[in-house]
């Protein structure tokens, strides 16, 4: 039911937004800037994020100590196949990918919730979704519901 | 089996030349690879070279970033691609893959190329720089796909896999045949020695009995003569008995003249002879009256052999396949068979034991309450002087076959 509501929010949402994106010269997976961010999850939105892709899952986290909201951009969401909660603790290892106009963007390289490490990309950033077998590894104790 | 024999010629040498295949391939596989990975890579190189020429050209006509790289979006080699300014800041980037652009600077300045593992495989960087006309400088950060060269190197993996297979599968068969020659070979020698031995045994125990036979046969003679001049001088009461005496004499004496001729050497006298007059001459000597001989031959058979001992040979192995069947048939047929003759005795018997036929060419065996045995070791005799072979197949209660081979035809 979650899903198929889901579906449609993002069915509206689709339209709404422009069908070609340009790739921000800076939106990259910079090995340089990895940072780890612990904080807890502000609010849940699906956005899309780069040319010719299907919208991402992207997660507001409040830091923990500095109480800075971090823009976690995490996959695309047809990938993703957890379930976060707002209030929800998540620590996030990614590239900052921050600008004036965007804030502070984190493009997440593994996420982890509730004792469990999902793994989005390679240490270099290469996408898990484009890999041959373009599914999400998972390591850790495994708690919570799927959708 | 023998162990050692087993590991000396199969074993041994099937694992030597498995090494020897798979090092010298292992070796040489890992030289091409490195030869074809760096002809790749100057290749791409090259490209790269070309390219930053290309893009040179674009910015000195104000073509923008983007622009630039939408002109190299549809090549599927190049996984991503970028344009920095003096200052190392991007000025453009394009990937294939979200957000994957792994330039680290840690890499540039090092080195001008390198390489990076990726889940879709190998990903060649080529990091170079270039004067533009505006007389900045620029840099070109170029991502090319390996998976040509990992899907020849995958081709190449299972070609040799293939190979090393057929080595495996060749060798296998090769010393498996090897070590089966040797074996053959091995006992071939056994049986030949073990032969050797059989015969020298033999012509002991002929010589030996020779002798015997000779001692006998003079004190047989005398005893012989004793008794016809007695036959000559007693009274007509006691004529019987001493006939009899003289009867059981004769009788000794033929069985030591039966001795004799089965202990001397055959002196062959070979003729032509066509096997259906052969046949004719020796079925005109049986009687079948309770069993009918029925004769059959493929073309026409001739022999080249001593009519006398072949004839007595044959006529050995009709009277035993008489003297075993009660009422039937016997067949004699006669055929060329890989440059042999073939003579095949056949009756519907009453067979025999497993144990009667290891036994039934040797010297006084028989397996009939009377006879001396020496019928069959004589047929086997005179076939091994013709330089040929005579066996036995039996079934109780089914027959006998016995098979002469002889060369001809």
């Amino acid at each position: 039911m979650i899903k198929k509501a889901g579906s449609i929010i993002l069915g509206i949402f689709l339209l709404m937004i422009p069908t070609s994106f340009g790739q921000e010269t800076e939106h990259f997976y910079n090995v340089d800037k990895e940072i780890r961010v612990e904080g807890k999850i502000q609010r849940i939105v699906m956005e899309p994020r780069y040319k010719d892709t299907s919208p991402f899952l992207i997660v507001f986290l409040e830091e923990k100590d500095t109480k800075k909201i971090y823009k976690v951009e995490v996959s695309p969401v047809w990938f993703f196949d957890q379930d976060f909660y707002q209030g929800e603790y998540l620590m996030v290892t990614g590239s900052l990918t921050s600008s004036e106009e965007a804030g502070l963007n984190v493009i997440a390289r593994e996420v982890q919730c509730r004792g469990e490490t999902m793994i989005l990309r390679d240490k270099h950033g290469f996408p898990s979704w484009r890999g041959a077998k373009g599914q999400m590894s998972t390591k850790g104790r495994r708690k919570g519901k799927r959708y | 089996m023998n162990k050692k024999d087993l590991f000396l010629f199969f074993f041994f040498p099937l694992l030597g030349i498995v090494i020897i295949f798979f090092f010298l391939s292992s070796i040489n596989r890992a030289y091409v690879k490195d030869k074809v990975e760096d002809l790749v890579k100057e290749q791409l190189q090259a490209t790269a070279g070309i390219l930053k020429v290309n893009i040179a050209h674009f910015l000195s006509e104000d073509y923008s970033s983007e622009e630039i790289f939408d002109f190299y979006s549809g090549e599927e080699n190049i996984y991503f691609m970028a344009l920095l300014d003096e200052q190392m800041e991007i000025l453009g980037w394009h990937s294939r893959f979200e957000g994957y652009l792994p330039l680290s600077q840690k890499n540039i300045g090092e080195q001008e190329s390198w390489t990076i593992d990726s889940p879709v495989g190998k990903i060649f960087n080529v990091f170079t720089s270039f004067r533009a006309s505006d007389q900045k400088t620029y840099h070109v950060y170029l991502g090319y796909s390996l998976e040509n060269l990992e899907l020849m190197i995958i081709h190449s993996r299972r070609n040799f896999l293939i190979l090393f297979a057929v080595v495996i599968g060749i060798g296998i068969i090769f010393f498996l045949g090897i070590y089966q020659l040797q074996n053959h070979f091995l006992q071939k020698e056994k049986e030949a020695e073990a032969e050797r031995r059989e015969k020298e045994r033999y012509k002991e125990i002929s010589a030996f009995t020779s002798g015997v036979a000779h001692e006998i046969k003079n004190p047989l003679n005398s005893l012989a003569l004793l008794f016809e001049l007695l036959t000559k001088k007693i009274p007509p009461e006691y004529k019987q008995d001493i006939s009899l005496g003289s009867e059981e004499v004769r009788k000794i004496s033929r069985i030591i003249d039966h001795f004799s001729a089965s202990l001397k050497p055959l002196d062959l006298k070979k003729e032509d002879l066509p096997f259906k007059n052969l046949m004719a001459e020796i079925l005109d000597t049986i009687e079948q009256d309770r069993i009918t001989i029925r004769y059959e031959e493929e073309g026409n058979i001739g022999l080249h052999a001593d009519k006398g001992l072949m004839s007595q040979a044959l006529l050995n192995l009709l009277r035993n396949s008489l003297e075993a069947t009660e009422k039937g048939e016997i067949w004699v047929r006669a055929k060329k068979h890989r440059k042999k003759i073939q003579i095949t005795v056949q009756d519907s018997g009453k067979g025999m034991s497993d144990d009667e036929m290891r036994q039934i060419f040797d010297p006084f065996f028989s397996g009939k309450k009377e006879g001396m045995g020496i019928g069959l070791f004589l047929t086997k005799k005179i076939v091994e002087a013709h330089d040929g072979s005579i066996e036995c197949k039996s079934r109780l209660g089914k027959g006998t076959s016995f098979t002469i081979q002889i060369p001809g035809g």
